[in-house]
């Protein structure tokens, strides 16, 4: 813990062979105790990138320090400063959790004193003390994840990898989780680095976002100052009628430019921002036309990766290959 | 503060956890445990069951009795098998994913292939004392000599080359697909072998094999031991090493390209 070195990363790239650039030539930064949210579509680059920034793949090109040690040339010292909880939990459905601790403290050398204090401590910590003696191949996903979280803590890692911890969990799960990375944070003052492809994730969590897209990071800063970035509201109109569609779109189109909406809906971005939202109500009576719904959207990250890439970021999907996102 | 033994992180500590869990699963586990220990006594049970009667043929002529002619053999397979279903665990694992944990957790990654290793030897000389034991109950006599002791380093070093060989398979493919390449190797030189009379009874193309299967060297020298007239035991623990640092070469490469691949 008395590393105070985060992620350094320069111009890096992973080809696959065959395959396109999983990564392609990103440059990122991440400060001591900083949240990190890495933000993309599935496919995007974002699973490759943490396998490369743990050792667990070697980059085509380019840099990447982790914890001031290149992840190439040092990669021992790499491992030894971190703690990961990728996509899958990667557990032994035939150990208990306690056994799981048992495993990774003793890979990673602790003291046979320190395994068991440090094991029971950390049972504690993810809430799972009671099922501690339970093979962990009857845990709920939920459990799994948390377990997954408290193996990689065993050795009080400087830098934390966390790649979609919460996918497929329920919500009250991904609350207990959420609250527990930001405690890791702003008690232990552990960096994270944090994949998602869940907007309110990477709000709820991230000093700052990069989001990536086919290989590269395309917006990159604090979840306010991109969303300051986009500015203007859009508004959603869902016509009563279907078949008024292409009038509704018309009339909106009076009122900004036009931007996915959902299902039936029609949207567009505001040029003249929330202030117009009555004129457009104005405008949609004066053409005679019914509405059965009204929305006004304030920017989300959504509208930033939509700006940045012409793609919605929800229902996005991947392009890329390998297996890997 | 946490403190590290003086393994710290090391080869020594990877290795333990490594050879810790998969030795607690194969113990604890019957559907591992069991048939590690039937399939041979099944072998040597059958073997000395229904083929005592080749004692009879003109040339075999072995002092510890068909039950230790085939002990040898059962002894050496054990061994030779030991290591490919280490390999099955190997593959397993980065099929599952928990290949992953050993490879994040690990400082000095080669201390994994070192943790399989020792659960695999630890598995084996379980095994092995089983069988002797089941041996000297169905009827083995061993005349006075360096008795089994010697067949154990044997076959302790056998069992370390199978499971570098099937180390190696696992770690490049990463598949329980990858089963039958680890296999049937192991197989066919285990059974194109003086498996159920002496070399100098074999006749036609199994003689012609068999005279460089390195495996004969190994049940010859083996059951040299056992009637106390030890022969060609340098030519077989000689083969023994060549393949255990060949394997270990073989293995270490193998660890490179998982490591390589994500």
């Amino acid at each position: 813990m008395g590393d105070r070195h985060g992620i350094e990363v320069s111009q890096l790239v992973r080809e696959f062979p065959k395959g396109p650039r999983a990564i392609d030539g990103i440059d990122l930064q991440v400060a001591p105790g900083e949240v990190y949210g890495f933000l993309g579509p599935n496919g995007a680059g974002k699973s490759t990138t943490v396998l490369v920034l743990t050792t667990l793949l070697p980059p085509t090109s380019g840099t990447a320090r982790v914890a001031g040690h290149d992840v190439v040339r040092e990669g021992h010292l790499v491992r030894a400063a971190i703690g990961a909880a990728l996509q899958e939990a990667a557990l032994d459905p035939l150990l208990t959790a306690r056994e799981h601790m048992r495993l990774q403290t003793t890979l990673h050398g602790l003291s046979r004193a320190d395994r068991k204090r440090r094991g029971d401590e950390l049972l504690e910590r993810v809430g799972l003390v009671e099922a501690a003696d339970r093979r962990v191949g009857g845990y709920s996903g939920g459990m799994k994840r948390r377990l997954d979280l408290g193996l990689a803590l065993v050795h009080r890692p400087s830098i934390l990898f966390l790649d979609e911890p919460t996918t497929g969990l329920d919500p009250q799960s991904r609350t207990a989780l959420w609250d527990e990375v930001s405690r890791l944070t702003r008690e232990d003052g552990v960096t994270v680095f944090l994949t998602t492809q869940y907007l309110e994730e990477a709000d709820a969590l991230a000093h700052r976002v990069g989001i990536i897209d086919r290989g590269r990071i395309v917006a990159e800063g604090t979840p306010r100052a991109l969303k300051d970035e986009i500015g203007r509201p859009s508004v959603e109109v869902v016509p009563a009628n279907d078949g008024d569609r292409d009038a509704v779109a018309a009339v909106l189109g009076k009122f900004g430019e036009s931007v996915p909406g959902l299902n039936q809906s029609v949207a567009v971005r505001m040029r003249g921002g929330e202030s117009e939202l009555a004129e457009v109500v104005r405008a949609l009576d004066a053409a005679g036309l019914s509405v059965a719904q009204l929305r006004l959207h304030a920017p989300t990250l959504d509208d930033v990766f939509l700006e940045k890439t012409g793609r919605s970021l929800e229902g996005a999907t991947t392009e890329l290959g390998e297996g890997t996102s | 503060m946490l403190r590290r033994t003086r393994a710290g992180g090391s080869f020594i500590a990877v290795a333990r956890g490594v050879a810790w869990r998969n030795l607690h699963n194969h113990f604890s586990h019957p559907m591992y445990f069991v048939p590690s220990l039937v399939f041979p006594l099944l072998f040597f049970t059958a073997f000395t069951g229904a083929l005592g009667a080749l004692t009879n043929v003109r040339g075999f002529d072995f002092e510890a009795g068909y039950e230790g002619f085939q002990y040898v053999f059962v002894l050496i397979q054990t061994a030779a098998f030991g290591g490919v279903f280490t390999g099955f665990a190997i593959a397993r694992d980065f099929e599952t994913g928990f290949a992953r944990r050993l490879l994040l957790a690990a400082p000095n990654r080669k201390g994994i292939i070192a943790g399989y290793a020792i659960a695999a030897l630890g598995r084996w000389v379980f095994t092995a004392v089983i069988v002797t034991g089941v041996a000297f109950a169905a009827g083995m006599t061993v005349p006075a000599g360096p008795g089994v002791l010697p067949l154990y380093a044997l076959a302790l070093l056998i069992n370390g080359a199978g499971i570098l060989f099937a180390s190696g398979v696992a770690m490049r493919l990463r598949t329980v697909q990858a089963g039958p390449l680890m296999q049937t190797p192991v197989f066919l030189a285990l059974f194109l072998a003086p498996v159920y009379v002496p070399l100098a009874v074999l006749e036609g193309w199994i003689h012609s094999i068999a005279r460089y299967n390195p495996v004969t060297a190994f049940l010859e020298a083996g059951r040299g031991f056992l009637v106390g007239r030890p022969s060609g035991v340098g030519l077989a623990f000689g083969l023994a090493v060549a393949l255990l640092l060949a394997f270990g070469v073989w293995a270490l490469r193998g660890l490179r390209n998982a490591e390589t691949s994500g």
